[in-house]
């Protein structure tokens, strides 16, 4: 390779690379204003760099009740799909009984359902419930549109649990469930990591559920929290720098700390 | 062995799956063939509900948006993927960790964070693109982007090319490590440059990578909601509609029941299709 | 077939509401909340410490929504069958009426006899009924006019314009100093219909207005055209900010009160931000008729309005009613205005000034208040939501130039006739 091809592709690394962080850097900026004065170029550093909005949104603004509440959901819904999709994707994978494959297809139909077309009567369903404006009521409804790629990524990590070892473990007369939670569990860790983190982060991304479902102020989630306080604090950029940050820094945090988990559980599909 | 301990072990999956999934896909399809007055609904009315998708010329309009989004996502962001993992894969592993970490990050970003963030630098009052094209000398160039009919759908899938692209790296990158090296090692006996082996190795092996990448796309094209709800809400007037607004202005603004499931189902119908031909063609490899 | 048919199985094996209730509870609806566009929070919360005694030892069971959302989400109540017993709730007109319709609400004539009410006028009234009966109880009162900055003003000498001819004169003179005249935002989509709607009432007259809402005239009669060409010809001559379709209504409002703008054209929803926000000298005026033979008026609403379940039992009904009395009494009012940033209907200018509302405030409401005969409709609030919902894009490719006033006229036409099809056009 010729040196002007390396370098001309380094080049075009480091512009990817500004797209991806520029805007990134740019809410940091605008979250550390002291005041924050819109009309008066958007790159002026801020100096002397304060936190005052960080807490004021904290505190002031409910961002650490949406924070909490979405952590919450986002728990809930991560340990519920925990507690199935392994199951379903276990006896998918290594057991044998009638209607498997139109079980299976039904699952991967789901693979691609948009949220807003089942919304018209999830809605009225939740109503009948009682499940409007309570956190059950995102929760649900989350896990099962989450559960067709959870059933499916656990399918495809079950596979590779070799047979002699589920063998071994019913020779010794134990039930499937105690095979299962023996023997299998701990063979397919790696994935099991890889489904809690995108399960965790679907969830504390999703803004369409929450947002039609929860109506009192204290009950919102942190994405629903950030949209609207565009209206609600009208030009406080600084303030709503400060909540999308926080809406997504634990993210980022999780991302960087275990991005091979992340990317694995991600391209789930694609390879295989 | 009897198989009644697999279907213990799939019917709590299969339970909220069908409680929150399947049932509310066969209630909307029941809903479409109904009257309704204030989500109260009056009688059955057979494809009647059906018959105003022909002269809804925002359904047409945001089924195009939704193609031309599709064929957005695979000129930029995919193509912008293909290259940059080209490009990493020659690279050492060190900087082949910190870039794809670098360019995966915007994916972990909610997209409403996104939407919000983005809005900013696309504002017509302070934006950070026209400000930085005033300082270039270039402010003439500065539009309100997000609001003019002409560019607002271009401007809009810029912000999903940034969340999704990272993604397209990390799929190609993980093909190409699988490619055998020993075919590029010929190639360079042969002195071919940097671009034909690109065009002639690298792209053609990737065609199942590309294949998964764009139908995931298409399918995610069909999809997304967020972005446009919190950036323009399908305006300014009908430029990025799409068929989730469509559908959720539908249901929750107009209260038109029976055609939100029309549009539920037509969009329920063209992902499955999507999705059915998506699996056929990658089963076929 | 009710729509939670399909729902029965579920219910049946999930449901766990069980209540058994000894004294009266009266759900209720509102949005009151501590902060934001109506933070009447701390006055609600006062008026129900007042109203109790009223309600007979019944209990009031409250809920908060946004009131951007509350609109929404009290269709969907509708449509479940599961209404509060109380809300305070909006738009009125056409979409009251379609609640009324499929009987979800409870008519209040009988209340309004009792307890006399007359501080709702007949235009009020009648945008509160359907076919003969009245179903809301309105309570504050929303006026649109012009905001501006009176230092701006004097630095440029301009007086504030009387006639249609001075207001576009000082619009002329604001672009030629370099100030934005108007300071005009319509990301959200219905900032808008509220300009428009102070244009076409400003224009065509109220008479007309309603020729067209009640009889047979169409809406591409030509003073609405005229209603049309001219909103788009003051977007058209830079008379607001550059790329007001992506300006937000928020951006817009902090735009004029940096000083940048000269005027802004909103409500009285806003004044106590621009009361707070503004760091100069602050005045509002009302925008003149923009055509000849038209009498000077404004656009009013109600901005929301009390309305009552038709499941609620007598009981509630009653106990609910005599707690409504008691927040529009002459002495809730008084709280309103003090502690809610609300001016209820049936203040007059003269206790304003007695209760010590700020000099803007009064500025506003008795410019507003002093042309009731002639003060107009409020598009968003009047019309369908199918109507609505065309109005709202329509309105943005109208000012961004993309249609004709012609073309959009059309649309909304069509919008309004099958909207009419359908049964949803409002009969007070």
């Amino acid at each position: 390779m010729t040196r002007f091809t390396k370098h001309s592709q380094t080049i075009i690394l480091v512009i990817f690379a500004l797209y991806a962080l520029a805007p990134v850097y740019l809410v940091l900026l605008a979250s550390m204003r002291s005041e924050a004065d819109l009309f008066n170029g958007p790159l002026s550093l801020p100096w002397p760099i304060n936190t005052s909005n960080y807490l004021r949104v904290w505190s002031d603004s409910g961002f650490s009740t949406f924070f909490w509440n979405s952590l919450k959901i986002s728990v809930a819904v991560t340990v519920l799909v925990l507690l199935t999709a392994p199951l379903a994707g276990y006896a998918f994978a290594k057991m044998q009984f009638r209607g498997r494959e139109a079980l299976f297809a039904l699952f991967l139909a789901g693979l691609v359902v948009p949220a807003p077309s089942v919304i018209v009567a999830l809605y009225g369903n939740l109503q009948t419930l009682g499940l409007i404006d309570t956190h059950i009521g995102v929760i649900l409804p989350q896990a099962a549109l989450l559960m067709p790629f959870a059933v499916f990524m656990m399918r495809t990590v079950m596979q590779d649990v070799p047979d002699e070892l589920i063998e071994a473990a019913t020779m010794d007369g134990a039930g499937p469930l105690y095979g299962f939670l023996t023997v299998v569990v701990p063979l397919a860790r790696p994935g099991l990591m890889s489904l809690t983190l995108i399960v965790f982060l679907f969830s504390w991304q999703e803004y369409l559920l929450p947002l039609v479902v929860l109506q009192t102020e204290t009950l919102k989630t942190i994405t629903v929290g950030a949209a609207s306080l565009q209206g609600r604090y009208g030009v406080d950029y600084g303030g709503i720098a400060a909540a999308g940050l926080i809406a997504f820094a634990p993210l980022v945090v999780l991302f960087l700390t275990m991005q091979r988990s992340f990317v694995r559980g991600l391209s789930a599909g694609a390879v295989k | 062995m009897t198989a009644r301990p697999a279907y213990l072990f799939l019917l709590p999956a299969l339970f909220l799956y069908g409680a929150f999934v399947v049932l509310p896909i066969l209630q909307v399809t029941a809903y479409s063939f109904f009257s309704w007055d204030n989500g109260i609904a009056q009688g059955f009315v057979g494809f009647a509900n059906y018959a105003r998708l022909g002269s809804d010329t925002v359904f047409w309009a945001a089924l195009s948006h939704n193609a031309i989004w599709v064929v957005l996502t695979l000129a930029f962001p995919l193509m912008a993927g293909l290259l940059l993992a080209a490009i990493l894969a020659e690279r050492g592993p060190r900087t082949i960790q910190i870039m794809s970490a670098i360019y995966f990050l915007p994916r972990t970003i909610p997209l409403v964070v996104a939407g919000i963030i983005w809005g900013w630098i696309y504002n017509p009052l302070f934006g950070l693109l026209n400000y930085g094209l005033d300082m270039l000398g270039l402010g003439n160039l500065g539009g309100a982007w997000l609001a003019e009919e002409s560019t607002a759908l271009v401007s809009l899938n810029v912000v999903g090319a940034w969340t999704f692209f990272g993604f397209c790296v990390v799929i190609y990158l993980g093909a190409i490590q699988s490619i055998d090296p020993s075919l590029y090692e010929a190639a360079e006996v042969d002195g071919a440059p940097w671009w034909r082996k690109f065009r002639d190795i690298t792209v053609p092996l990737l065609r199942n990578s590309t294949l998964f990448l764009g139908l995931y796309a298409a399918i995610e094209a069909m999809r997304f909601f967020d972005l446009v709800w919190v950036t323009t809400q399908g305006g300014p007037g009908y430029a990025t509609e799409v068929l989730t607004t469509h559908v959720y202005k539908t249901f929750f603004l107009v209260g038109d029941f029976g055609y939100a499931a029309v549009l539920s189902v037509v969009l329920l119908v063209i992902v499955l299709s999507l999705s059915a031909i998506a699996f056929r063609l990658l089963r076929a490899k | 077939m009710k729509r939670t048919l399909w729902g029965a199985p579920l219910a049946l094996v999930l449901a766990t509401q069980a209540v058994a209730q000894d004294t009266v509870v009266v759900t209720q609806w509102d949005q009151f909340a501590q902060s934001g566009i109506t933070a009447a929070g701390p006055a609600m919360d006062e008026l129900i410490a007042t109203c109790k005694p009223a309600l007979n030892g019944a209990e009031v069971l409250r809920t908060i929504a946004p009131s951007i959302g509350i609109r929404d989400s009290y269709r969907l109540a509708v449509s479940a069958g599961k209404t509060p017993d109380l809300a305070y709730t909006w738009p009125a007109a056409s979409v009251l009426a379609g609640y009324a319709r499929v009987g979800a609400l409870a008519p209040l004539d009988d209340y309004y006899a009792k307890y006399g009410w007359d501080q709702v006028n007949a235009f009020y009234k009648g945008r509160n009924s359907y076919e003969g009966k009245v179903y809301g109880l309105p309570m504050e009162q929303d006026l649109m006019g012009v905001y501006f900055n009176k230092d701006l003003f004097k630095e440029n000498g301009l007086a504030v314009p009387t006639t249609y001819a001075e207001f576009q004169a000082v619009v002329e003179a604001l672009k030629a100093d370099g100030i934005i005249p108007v300071a005009f935002g319509n990301r959200d989509r219905w900032p808008a219909t509220n300009t428009f709607s102070l244009i076409l009432g400003l224009t065509a007259g109220r008479a007309l207005e309603e020729k067209v809402f009640f009889g047979d005239e169409p809406w591409t009669n030509p003073a609405f055209l005229q209603a049309a060409q001219t909103f788009q010809d003051w977007a058209n001559s830079d008379t607001f900010p550059r790329g007001f379709n992506g300006v937000g209504y928020d951006e817009a409002n902090a735009l004029f009160l940096s000083g940048r703008a000269a005027m802004t054209i909103t409500g009285t929803w806003v004044l106590q931000d621009m009361i707070r926000g503004a760091e100069f000298d602050l005045g509002v005026f009302m925008l003149p008729p923009l055509a000849d033979g038209v009498a000077p008026g404004t656009m009013w609403g109600e901005g929301s309005q009390w309305q009552m379940s038709a499941s609620a039992s007598p009981e509630v009904r009653d106990a609910a009613a005599a707690y409504l009395n008691c927040l529009v009494s002459p002495e809730s009012r008084q709280v309103w205005v003090q502690k809610g940033y609300t001016v209820p209907i049936g203040t007059t200018p003269a206790e304003l000034a007695e209760w010590g509302a700020n000099p803007v405030v009064q500025e506003f409401f008795t410019g507003g208040l002093a042309t009731p005969d002639s003060n107009f409709y409020d598009l968003h609030t009047t019309l369908p939501e199918s109507v609505t919902q065309v109005l709202y894009p329509e309105l943005q490719r109208l000012v961004g130039g993309e249609v004709t006033p012609e073309a959009f006229l059309q649309s909304m036409q069509a919008a309004w006739e099958t909207a009419g099809a359908n049964g949803e056009r409002w009969i007070p």
